[in-house]
């Protein structure tokens, strides 16, 4: 038994029981916290974010995300550029991280989401629980993408020697950051019982 | 709990309370599009931000390093070398380099590039700040042309930047001379353009050469300005004697052109980018109109052209007339088998422009044609009745240049202009020097007959006379003694006034000289004697008598 069928929300802050209507837009009598029976237009916002975050993506990598000025000669590196310097220099590890935490895992991220989202809109039944596994691995490791900000943050911060040696953010910094927050956006506003929502209908009725 | 159909279970929840619907336009669908518009506006930025990637080739990549030499206009970074490789063929290297945005309409087949490095030349050091920067590849960005990608380097900083204005015009000269890149090019001895460059032309048959001149001296160089070739110390020596011509200490070194604009020529008009001048070879040249119509006659000269050179002047009363063409061996006419000078000359009737009207000559091969037998029948009646001879005159005593001189001589032998030959002779006279210097070996000559025995029998004399003095002296020694001591306190006051002669008047000192050169001969005979004496004491009495 879902609670959707017997028209019952919690309230997401005061956690009181409410009935309500589908498809209605109500607020909790004693809170005043908007219910609902599943996030609201959950399918279309998740949709939106991600195609924001899908055309933010293309200059996250084309553009450069920070640019070295030292002694008066001017460096910009993308992130792949960066990835292929550590590279060439033997530390493969690092340019592994870079790339699988800049690169991939906001690729992977989206496709998810993409998967995710075609899924439920096909009311597949394939793969509940694998699905659902997807959906929480895409909203744990979104955060750790940031990473790359955080670390040309601090470089700008920290290298400001003149004109010996001065890091400054580029436009693809802004794009990358704008990639990884709304693909968060996007993992959140998906409603993740969606999956679930048509197991009655096959399950409990054969 | 299969069943979820029990909804009287739920009647004490309660109601949650209904909001009012806002339809309209999903807001969230406006953050697709702003990121699509954001992330769209941010590339194009950076790709309208990326500046023209270009090649640029040269010879060598010296001081060239990817991805720190800079390219740089008046000093301003405008792009970074990407990449250096080589050519295909490994004949050149290839700069790949990426330009700052706005540069494409700089960027044409007219545009130029050089290294500047450090440079030492004749004209001066340059680049000395390139000794602690390092290289850099200087631009010279021109708006005309087709625009282009791909450029050849110069391996030379070119001499003369865009952003100078003058016009730049061309030289022919049948030699380099002394000009070199660089060398400056004077007018009234300013420096107001340079050499550019220089180079055979494509037959090999003469120079070509490229100079510049800046804006506003360029207005004075008109079609008709002539150019000559200033560099260096122009020595000419010549029938006129020696000529030194030099423009500056500048010049001196790196050579240059200098230019004139003579005062016939002033109103032709102002000369076009790129107009071909010759290049004459000094000043003196300029001043003269070119030849263009000669007549050649021949003369021909018994002694010898020693000291006429082909190019001599032929002169009449200093007034010069035309050229010798050409000095050949040929036969005599009057004396079969005997070979003698041949010199033919050309006279050059454009010299005597004040004279005849030369713009009639020019008109026609007719007009020409008529004035040729004009000349040729007005020189017949020259040479047979008023004598016109050629002969040959020192031009430099110093050099012994020889040059034609033509002149009346009334008193000559009326001969008429012989024109049986190729060109119609002028007759000559023998070189006045000629006769001179016969008479000089005369002189000699008679010398050696006559004069050298008179002055034998003199010294003879002169020996026998200072014997005769000698045997008086030892005869009279004191009373001697005492004349002699009048005789030289009488001398000692003449040799005083004598010396005020002498110092006075230049030719008494040479008499002097010549007189005491005899006393000097005199004494040294009494020295003999004397000795003789000393040895052979009976002499005195016995005479010197024989061994």
């Amino acid at each position: 038994m879902r609670a959707i069928d017997q028209s019952l929300a919690s309230c997401h802050t005061c956690g009181l029981l409410v009935r309500l209507a589908p498809g209605r837009h109500a607020h909790c009598p004693r809170c005043g916290t908007a219910v609902h029976l599943r996030k609201t237009n959950s399918i279309r916002n998740t949709w939106a974010l991600l195609l924001s975050a899908i055309a933010m993506y293309l200059p996250a990598n084309v553009l450069p995300i920070m640019s070295v000025v030292s002694l008066g000669s001017t460096q910009s590196d993308t992130i792949m550029s960066g990835v292929i310097y550590f590279l060439k220099h033997g530390d493969w590890p690092l340019a592994l991280i870079i790339f699988v935490a800049s690169v991939l895992v906001p690729l992977l991220k989206m496709l998810a989401l993409i998967y995710l989202l075609l899924s439920v809109q096909r009311r597949s039944p394939l793969r509940r629980n694998q699905r659902t596994r997807l959906y929480r691995l895409t909203e744990l490791v979104g955060r750790w993408s940031m990473v790359d900000v955080f670390v040309v943050a601090l470089l700008v911060a920290l290298v400001q020697v003149g004109n010996l040696a001065t890091i400054e953010p580029a436009a693809g910094a802004v794009a990358f950051a704008s990639v990884v927050i709304l693909t968060m956006l996007a993992a959140m506003a998906f409603d993740p019982r969606l999956i679930w929502d048509n197991h009655g209908v096959h399950d409990g009725k054969t | 709990m299969a069943k979820p159909d029990e909804p009287q279970d739920f009647t004490a929840v309660p109601e949650a309370v209904i909001d009012e619907e806002h339809k309209g336009f999903p807001v969230v669908w406006l953050l697709p599009l702003v990121a699509v518009l954001v992330g769209g506006w941010l590339i194009y930025k950076t790709v309208s931000e990326t500046g023209p990637a270009i090649t640029i080739s040269f010879k060598t990549a010296e001081g060239i390093e990817a991805e720190k030499t800079r390219i740089k206009y008046r000093d301003i970074d405008i792009g970074k070398v990407d990449a250096v490789t080589f050519t295909d063929d490994l004949t050149h290297i290839m700069v790949s380099a990426t330009l700052e945005p706005g540069t494409e309409k700089f960027l044409t087949d007219r545009t130029r590039f050089w290294v500047v490095r450090p440079r030492v030349g004749a004209g001066g050091v340059s680049g000395l700040g390139t000794l602690v920067s390092g290289a850099y590849i200087a631009m010279e960005p021109s708006k005309e042309g087709k625009p282009v990608k791909q450029f050849a380097g110069l391996e030379k900083p070119p001499v003369v930047t865009a952003d100078v204005e003058g016009t730049s015009y061309r030289l022919r000269s049948s030699k380099l001379g002394s000009v070199s890149i660089g060398a400056p090019v004077y007018f009234r001895q300013f420096d107001v353009g340079e050499i550019t460059e220089y180079r055979l032309s494509e037959d090999h048959s003469h120079v070509d050469i490229g100079f510049f001149v800046r804006a506003p001296h360029d207005r004075y160089i008109h079609e008709g300005t002539r150019f000559w070739n200033a560099g260096g110390v122009d020595l000419t020596l010549s029938a006129s004697g020696v000529q030194l011509e030099m423009e500056s200490v500048v010049s001196l070194l790196s050579g240059g052109v200098a230019f004139e604009t003579l005062p016939e020529h002033a109103d032709t008009p102002v000369a076009k980018d790129g107009t071909v001048f010759d290049l004459y070879d000094n000043h003196t040249d300029i001043l003269q109109t070119p030849i263009t119509i000669t007549h050649t006659f021949v003369t021909r000269f018994t002694g010898s052209v020693r000291g006429l050179n082909v190019g001599a002047p032929v002169e009449y009363r200093g007034i010069r007339l035309g050229t010798v063409k050409a000095i050949e061996l040929g036969s005599d006419p009057k004396r079969p088998g005997i070979t003698i000078p041949i010199v033919l000359v050309d006279l050059e009737p454009q010299r005597l422009a004040g004279f005849i009207d030369i713009d009639t000559l020019e008109d026609s091969v007719a007009a020409q044609k008529k004035f040729e037998e004009n000349l040729v029948k007005y020189m017949n009646i020259a040479v047979r009745e008023k004598g016109l001879r050629a002969r040959l005159q020192t031009g430099n005593l110093v050099t012994g240049q020889l040059y034609v001189d033509l002149d009346f001589f009334p008193d000559a032998q009326p001969v008429t202009l012989r024109q049986d030959s190729e060109y119609p002779e002028i007759p000559t006279l023998p070189n006045p020097i000629e006769g001179i210097l016969a008479g000089i070996n005369k002189v000699i000559a008679r010398l050696d007959e006559s004069r050298l025995e008179d002055t034998l029998d003199n010294l003879n004399q002169l020996m026998v006379s200072a014997n005769q003095v000698a045997s008086t002296l030892g005869q009279n020694a004191p009373a001697l003694a005492a004349e002699l001591q009048a005789t030289l306190e009488e001398a000692h006051a003449t040799l005083a006034s004598l010396r005020a002669m002498a110092s006075t008047d230049g030719e008494i000192g040479n008499e002097l000289y010549s007189a005491l050169a005899e006393i000097t001969a005199a004494a040294r005979s009494i020295r003999v004697m004397s000795e003789y004496l000393e040895r052979h004491p009976e002499a005195l009495i016995k005479g010197k008598g024989n061994p």
